[in-house]
């Protein structure tokens, strides 16, 4: 990648401190209610065995986006513990805004995602092409049907 | 940052070279394995069933979230003028203002007096 003429850099740019952030994925939920802890242990559990569990995916998602062809082991690595907090966190925030109607609807997901248009539109795109699809399916098992019971009435 | 498709007649994808076909293609080939990422979702979400449109939702969601983290990374890279393929400190410093602009869900409470 070419590098053109740096812009001019806020104060940040030159070596910003790096929080103690999760590079080990395990999140850090201090002073959290008891009962979300064993929540969050078992979300931790889980997190401890996805070692390289999405790495081949991310590989290619990456270099999509503008990584090497082959990115860094260690940044793919990163990358995953980071994404499955996401997801996780995602989630979990999606629970407890469906949890006084019980189950877990898109919506909760749409509601959550409102304030950032392109992923709010992306899913809005996926799940109306799903239901294209369903219809489509559908309509083709319906018109199977009526073939199967015509060529019976034959 | 956008997430573009160019349909196959698009005079633009015609003026790409092998490479950038290659990265096009893996832009919009790649996901997460769906079996994969429903056992992560199922972990987390323990009690129900998870329908097939939450996985459609997170995996989009996700996958984009990655474009914020490797794009972003990028960006950084260009500050610090930094070549070569990613390496963690980009992609720290790409969470750190991800974390910054509100994209990210946090579970705890943000310290309100640092």
């Amino acid at each position: 990648m070419q590098n053109p003429s740096p812009s001019p850099s806020p104060a940040t740019a030159t070596g910003a401190p790096t929080n103690p952030t999760t590079t080990t994925g395990a999140t850090t939920n201090k002073g959290k209610a008891p009962a979300s802890a064993a929540q969050h242990s078992s979300a931790e559990a889980s997190l401890k065995r996805k070692r390289g569990f999405f790495q081949k995916d991310l590989q290619h998602m990456m270099y999509g986006f503008g990584d090497d062809a082959n990115p860094l082991p260690e940044t793919v690595a990163l990358v995953e513990d980071i994404v499955v907090e996401y997801i996780t966190d995602l989630v979990y925030k999606a629970q407890n805004v469906a949890s006084k109607r019980g189950k877990l609807l898109t919506e909760d997901f749409l509601y959550l995602i409102r304030k950032d248009l392109p992923k709010f539109n992306r899913c809005k795109e996926l799940l109306s092409m799903n239901e294209e699809l369903k219809q489509a399916r559908k309509a083709f098992d319906v018109s199977e049907e009526n073939l199967a019971t015509a060529n019976d009435q034959v | 940052m956008w997430f573009v498709f160019l349909s196959s007649g698009s005079a633009l994808l015609q003026t790409f070279t092998e490479e950038q076909m290659k990265r096009y293609e893996a832009f919009r080939r790649s996901g997460f394995t769906k079996s994969k990422l429903k056992k992560v979702v199922a972990k987390i979400v323990e009690n129900q069933k998870v329908s097939e449109e939450i996985n459609i939702v997170v995996s989009a969601l996700a996958k984009m979230f990655v474009g914020d983290l490797v794009e972003t990374a990028r960006v950084v890279m260009t500050e610090w003028q930094h070549t070569g393929p990613i390496r963690p400190c980009h992609i720290k410093e790409a969470y750190r203002r991800l974390k910054l602009e509100g994209k990210t869900f946090k579970r705890t409470v943000p310290p309100l007096f640092r």
